[in-house]
Order: structure tokens, then sequence, then C-alpha cells
């Protein structure tokens, strides 16, 4: 999920933070230009891990700050494709659901890539139709996904009065697989013996344990 | 302007985003508003502290690093695995390609070791970042996956490229600085 990513910048560094020591100074220069915002192809940038050389200090000619080349690793959130994430269901509407992660919000989960007998009921939620168990999609589940493809869609030169927000860094998922899902419906479609049993106990948690449920891993989940 | 070095200069599991975090001073109580971390990284914090992540010690992570050497599992296979933490043997089969063909009956036996090692019991020690230290531990999983070598599902082979290609120095040097606002 998260990177280090080595960058060269050249950074102006205002007069007024003379006061402070160097390295915080420029750290604090780089959070301000660089945390929470999407790099394009390199992701979002989560936080400013170290300054590894500062270089310069170099004054130009009718300027009063000083400019530095600053060499620096951020941790940058990118998950490649095909990783399995977890997160809930933020919005869903009939093209599909929309995810988030807490801190990224941009996760769409197209209908085409649920699993396959789904259908969007009436009160806005997706149930996913399992050989007759219906299994409903809610607004608090944590859903366990697949990362499907990233975009990093240009930024718009004009938009409509009542668009979404743009956002600069969209990611597709996608619950078409084994083990994928809310993770209820990943418990409940585990075949029951005693070994399984022995798992859930491991576990600490409290899920009902599904009695007589023989649903098989063959079944595409 | 901004000069990528090096786009992939190392992975980093849940587990080390937040101990960094920790290490600078975030935490779940009401001490965080003097903390010298930013609001945007509490938020990254806050989904950490909920997921997998928040009963592991590097200790556990490199004994199960160390266990699964047999498998021969791929450096994606192995992130995956440390972040999700997965359950039922169910969960296996989505990340790992092939499980049945490389571990066979032994799957079972391996989900226990996974819950067993993965989340230590208590509260993990603060440990402090030491960045060679950290590094030394991406080297080792750099290590692991030569891209091109190994035959994989298609699965892998998309995940492959796409580490491949980020692996690789780019040195694209921008005029101006092309940073879009991520609006919350």
């Amino acid at each position: 999920m998260f990177f280090l990513s080595l960058i060269k910048h050249t950074l102006r560094l205002p007069p007024h933070l003379l006061n402070l020591p160097l390295d915080q100074a420029i750290k604090g220069e780089l959070e301000t230009l660089f945390l929470d915002k999407v790099i394009a192809n390199l992701g979002l940038c989560v936080s400013v891990y170290d300054i590894r050389n500062i270089d310069g200090g170099f004054i130009f000619p009718g300027d009063g700050a000083s400019t530095f080349t600053v060499n620096f690793r951020l941790i940058m959130f990118r998950p490649f494709v095909g990783e399995v994430l977890s997160g809930e269901v933020e919005e869903s509407d009939a093209k599909g659901l929309r995810l988030s992660l807490g801190f990224f919000k941009d996760i769409t989960l197209p209908a085409h890539l649920l699993p396959n007998p789904s259908k969007f009921g009436e009160d806005g939620k997706w149930t996913w139709d399992f050989n007759g168990t219906e299994l409903p999609i809610e607004k608090e589940d944590e859903i366990r996904f697949k990362v499907n493809s990233i975009r990093y869609p240009p930024i718009p030169v004009e938009q409509e009065k009542d668009a979404k927000p743009f956002a600069p860094m969209v990611i597709t998922a996608s619950i078409d697989f084994d083990g994928l899902g809310p993770i209820s419906c990943v418990y409940a479609n585990v075949t029951t013996n005693t070994s399984n049993e022995h798992l859930f106990s491991l576990e600490g948690e409290s899920f009902g344990f599904f009695d007589g449920v023989t649903l098989s891993k063959a079944c595409k989940c | 302007m901004i000069l990528r070095l090096q786009t992939n200069a190392g992975t980093l599991t849940n587990f080390e985003v937040l101990d960094f975090l920790r290490s600078r001073g975030a935490s779940t109580d009401s001490t965080r508003v003097i903390a010298n971390v930013a609001p945007s990284e509490f938020q990254v914090y806050d989904y950490l502290v909920q997921s997998a992540a928040r009963n592991q010690t590097r200790e556990s992570i490199d004994e199960f690093l160390t266990s699964w050497v047999k498998f021969d599992p791929a450096k994606a296979e192995k992130l995956n695995l440390i972040n999700i933490k997965p359950s039922p043997a169910i969960e296996i089969d989505s990340i790992v390609e092939n499980c049945e063909q490389r571990m066979g009956n032994e799957d079972e036996a391996l989900v226990k070791m996974i819950i067993e090692m993965l989340p230590a019991p208590g509260k993990p020690e603060g440990t402090n970042e030491d960045p060679t230290e950290v590094v030394a531990d991406q080297e080792a999983m750099e290590a692991v996956l030569p891209p091109s070598t190994k035959p994989r599902g298609t699965n892998e082979e998309e995940t492959v490229e796409t580490v491949g290609d980020q692996d690789s120095v780019q040195t694209l040097s921008f005029s101006t600085v092309t940073i879009y606002l991520y609006v919350v």
C-alpha cells in the first residue's frame, strides 16, 4: 500500500522562517507543499519520511528568500494492481459502490465488478444473490476488495457547476474473487468442520457459527 | 521543480508506516492535538490503527517471513499477507497465486501459523524508527522478486509488470510543479 519515493526538489524558503533551524524549516515547507496531495503516477503523499540532503542556500538577485535543493523521501500511498485492501462503503448507487479508506475516498466499485448475480434494491443497497442466500452489502460493512486499476485523470480545464469535485487519483476495485466482499459474507462461505471451528475461536471474535452451512469452496464467491 | 530520483525507493508494510507515525507522536488519545502530526496524517493513523497492523511488532513480522520462505512467496504476496492477515483458508486463495498447487494440504497449518505469528499479544513496544534498519528490511524484501524469472498466473504478471515499471529510475523533470490538489 505504501511506498517510499526519493524526490529532489528546488525549494524556496521564505525569509520569515529564518529563525528556525534549517531542517525544521525545510521539513515544514515540504509538508505544506506535498502532504495530502496527489502526485501523478506516484500516488497520494502521506508523510515526509526523511531528508537526505540539503544543498544550496543561494539567494537569487531581487529575491529575499534563499533557495535550497533538497533530496528527501516521501511515504506515498499507491496500492499495486492485485493488492487486497479493506475499506468501508461510503456511497451506493445504481452504477456501483464507492468505498473509502478513511484517508482516501475515491475507490469506485463498478457494477460489473461485483460478483455475478448481484442486484440493486430499491433501498439503495446492493445485494448479492448466492445460491438463494441473500447477502446485502450494508453501509458500515468492512469490505475486502482487490485493486483492479489506478487512474490519474488529467485536471479538467472547466467543470460544470454541480459536477462532483475532481478526483486526481481514482482506484477501481473488484470483489469478484474468492475471499473478497463484506467480511461477514466471506465467513459465510467457509465449509464448516472442526478445524474451522478451531479457527474461529483462535481469532477471538464472535461470529455466529454458521451451523449447517456447507457452501463449497468451488462455487465462486 | 520536482525531479523524481527514484519512484520506488522501498516498499513499506502497514506496520512500518504505523510505527513511523507513532514515533512522530501520533496516538489515539487526547494528546493528539499537541503532537507534531498533521491532520491528514492522523487520518492515515486512524485507518492503520483499526487494521491488522495494530498488534504487530517487528519481530513477529520477521518470524512470519522466515517461516514462509519455504513456500517461496512473491513480494506482493508477502506484503498482502502481512497487511491483511487473512484467517479462513479461502482468503489466502485470493492473495497467493496457485494456492493449492504450491501448498496442497498444508494450508490449514499455514493459516494457524499466520494467526499465531501476526497479531502479537499485548501492546507493541514503541520502537524508535531507525532508518538504516528499515532500509535493510526493505532491501531484504526487494531481493526476493526478480521480475521476469518466475512463471506466474495472469494476476501476478500484471503485478510484476507494474512493480517493474515503477522500479526503473524515472527522471522526468517538470517545468511547472505538477501537484494536484486533493479535495477531501
